[in-house]
C-alpha cells in the first residue's frame, strides 16, 4: 500500500480528474438524499379534511405568492414546543400536497401563518393588508392596498384549475366549470382573505398522545 | 420507506463514509518521493515555490478521526442509516411530547391553583393577571391593542371601561372569548335620505353630548325610532344584541360626525373569533381575569 503514490499524483495533476472524483464523491450525498424523495419511497397522501382549494383561494393562494408574503411569513409550524405553543399543532407533509409550490418557507420576520385561518375576523384581515399600522403601530409590514382595486381574472382561474387537475389534483368537471363564477367580479383582496382564513382549517392533526416515541 | 429504499440509504452510506475513512487511513501511510532538496519536487511560479514533504499535523488527524467516530456515533445512536431508529430512539415528536410534558409538570401545580377560583378572585391575583395579559398580548391584542383600549379601525371595543357590548359580568366576558360574538349593524342608506343621516348622526352625537349641531339633533329624534330596536329608545344598546350604548362617549368605529353617517348608510358588521379551540378554557380564564381586572380597577398594577 505505501507505493501509492503514483494514484494520488495522478489526481493530484489531472485537474479534470480531481474534478470528476469530487462530484462522483459529492453526488452520493444527493442519490441517497433525493433519489428516494423523486421516486416516491415516502408517499404522501392528503390528510382528511384536506381539500384542493376552491377557485377563489387559490386565486388567493397565487397572489401570497405572487406578492411573496412567504418571504417574511413561514407556513411551517415546527416540531418544538415554543412553537406548538404559540401557533399550534406541528404541520404535516400530508397538510400541504396541494401547495404548488409548497409555502413552509424558512424566514420569519413576520408570525408563522400556517394556522391562521380564523385567528383573526375578516373585517380585521381587510384592515391590516390595507394599512398593518393601523392595528398593529409596531408592525413593518408593508400596505397592500391595491388588491381591493384589482380583480381576479376567472379564465385564468380556470385554466389553472385544469393545469392542476393534470398534476393530479382530484377537482371535478363542476368544480372547474363553476370556478369562473365563483372568482368574476371578486377582487384580489377577497381571494387573498379567501386564503388566509381557510389556512389551517379542519387541517390540524391530533395532538400527539403525551407519552408516545418518548423512550428511552 | 420499503426495504429497497432503506437498504439504498444504507449502501450509499457504507460506501461514502468507506472510501473516504480508507482514504484517510491509506493516505497517511503513503510515502512520497522526496528529492535531494528535501522537496517532493513540485514547483510554481518558475521554481519560485517549491513543495516541501510533512507528516500531516497531529491536530489535523485527531480532529478527522473525531468527525468519522461522531458521524459513525451519531447513525449507531439516532435515526439517518436508512431505515434504521437508532439505539436511543430519539424522533423530533418524541422530544415535543417529553418537552410538552415536562413543561406541563411545571405549569399544571400553578393551573391547578387557579381552577375552582372565579374570575373575579383570579383578577386579584397578580400572577394569573400576569399570565393573562401575556396570552392577551399574543392572541388579542392584535384588535384589542396591547392594554385593552380597543381599536377603531376595526371596531374592537376599549375592554378597560366600563361599558360593555355584550355584558361585562365574568360569564359575559367568559362567553365572549371562548365562543367570539358577531354583531351586525344594517345599512339604512336605502331608507335614510342623506339629510336624514346628518340629522340622525347629529342627534347620536347628542346622545353622549358630543359636539353636535342642537337644531338638526333635535330634527334627528324623531328618525331614531327605527335605531331604537336595537339600541333601545334612550339610545343604551341591548347587551342581548351586542347594540352599543350610544349615551356614552366610547365610539366602536370613531365617534365624528363623518364616522358616524358612514355607520348609519353603509352598516357595520363586527366578528369576535371563538377562541375555546384554539386557546382552550383553562388560558381563556386567565385572559378573562385580566380583562376584568382592568375594567373593574382593582388590577391597575400588573402591567
Amino acid at each position: 500500500m505505501a507505493g501509492g503514490y503514483k494514484y494520488f499524483e495522478a489526481i493530484e495533476k489531472h485537474a479534470g480528474l480531481l474534478g470528476i472524483l469530487t462530484a462522483v464523491m459529492v453526488s452520493i450525498g444527493g442519490l441517497a438524499e433525493i433519489t428516494p424523495l423523486f421516486m416516491r419511497a415516502h408517499e404522501v397522501k392528503a390528510a382528511p379534511g384536506v381539500k384542493p382549494y376552491d377557485a377563489l383561494r387559490l386565486a388567493g393562494k397565487d397572489i401570497y405568492v405572487r406578492e411573496g408574503c412567504y418571504l417574511c411569513h413561514t407556513q411551517m409550524i415546527r416540531a418544538l414546543r415554543a412553537e406548538t405553543e404559540r401557533y399550534g399543532p406541528y404541520s404535516t407533509a400530508e397538510e400541504s400536497v396541494y401547495d404548488r409550490p409548497h409555502q413552509w418557507g424558512s424566514k420569519r420576520t413576520g408570525p408563522d401563518l400556517a394556522r391562521v385561518g380564523g385567528k383573526y375576523s375578516d373585517e380585521w384581515q381587510l384592515v391590516h393588508l390595507k394599512d398593518p399600522r393601523a392595528v398593529m403601530p409596531d408592525s413593518n409590514m408593508p400596505a397592500y392596498p391595491w388588491l381591493t382595486r384589482a380583480l381576479v381574472d376567472p379564465d385564468e382561474v380556470t385554466r389553472k384549475m385544469r393545469v392542476l387537475r393534470m398534476l393530479g389534483d382530484p377537482y371535478t368537471d363542476e368544480d372547474i366549470a363553476g370556478a369562473a363564477s365563483a372568482v368574476g367580479g371578486r377582487t384580489e383582496m377577497e381571494a387573498l382573505i379567501a386564503y388566509l382564513q381557510g389556512l389551517g382549517i379542519a387541517n390540524e392533526p391530533k395532538p400527539a398522545a403525551p407519552a408516545q416515541g418518548a423512550a428511552p | 420507506m420499503n426495504a429497497f429504499w432503506s437498504a439504498w440509504i444504507m449502501f450509499l452510506v457504507v460506501l461514502n463514509l468507506g472510501i473516504t475513512l480508507f482514504l484517510f487511513v491509506w493516505g497517511q501511510s503513503v510515502r512520497i518521493p522526496t528529492q535531494a532538496d528535501g522537496t517532493s519536487g513540485h514547483v510554481w511560479a518558475h521554481g519560485v515555490l517549491r513543495e516541501g514533504v510533512r507528516r500531516l499535523p497531529l491536530w489535523w488527524v485527531l480532529l478527522s478521526a473525531a468527525m468519522f467516530a461522531i458521524g459513525i456515533g451519531y447513525l449507531v445512536l439516532y435515526p439517518g442509516f436508512g431505515a434504521y431508529k437508532g439505539l436511543i430512539g430519539w424522533s423530533a415528536h418524541g422530544q415535543l411530547a417529553q418537552d410538552t410534558a415536562a413543561n406541563r409538570a411545571k405549569l399544571d401545580p400553578v393551573l391547578q391553583g387557579y381552577d375552582g377560583r372565579s374570575i373575579e378572585q383570579l383578577a386579584a391575583m397578580p400572577d394569573a393577571t400576569r399570565m393573562g395579559h401575556r396570552l392577551f398580548v399574543d392572541n388579542c391584542a392584535a384588535c384589542h391593542g396591547i392594554e385593552g383600549r380597543g381599536n377603531h379601525a376595526v371596531g374592537a371595543p376599549d375592554l378597560t371601561d366600563a361599558d360593555w357590548l355584550w355584558g361585562g359580568t365574568p360569564e359575559a366576558i367568559l362567553t365572549s372569548i371562548l365562543d367570539g360574538r358577531r354583531g351586525t349593524m344594517p345599512p339604512f342608506e336605502g331608507s335614510l335620505a342623506k339629510a336624514d343621516v346628518e340629522r340622525l348622526a347629529n342627534y347620536v352625537q347628542s346622545l353622549s353630548g358630543m359636539p353636535q349641531s342642537p337644531s338638526r339633533a333635535a330634527e334627528g329624534k324623531a328618525l331614531f325610532t327605527t335605531c331604537s330596536a336595537c339600541h333601545g329608545p334612550e339610545g343604551k344598546g341591548n347587551p342581548a344584541l351586542g347594540a352599543p350604548n350610544l349615551t356614552q362617549p366610547h365610539r366602536l368605529y370613531g365617534g365624528d360626525l363623518a364616522t358616524l353617517e358612514q355607520t348609519i348608510r353603509k352598516g357595520r358588521s363586527g366578528t369576535m373569533p371563538a377562541w375555546r379551540d384554539r386557546l382552550g378554557e383553562r388560558d381563556v380564564r386567565l385572559i378573562a381575569s385580566w380583562i376584568y381586572a382592568q375594567s373593574h380597577g382593582d388590577g391597575a398594577a400588573t402591567h
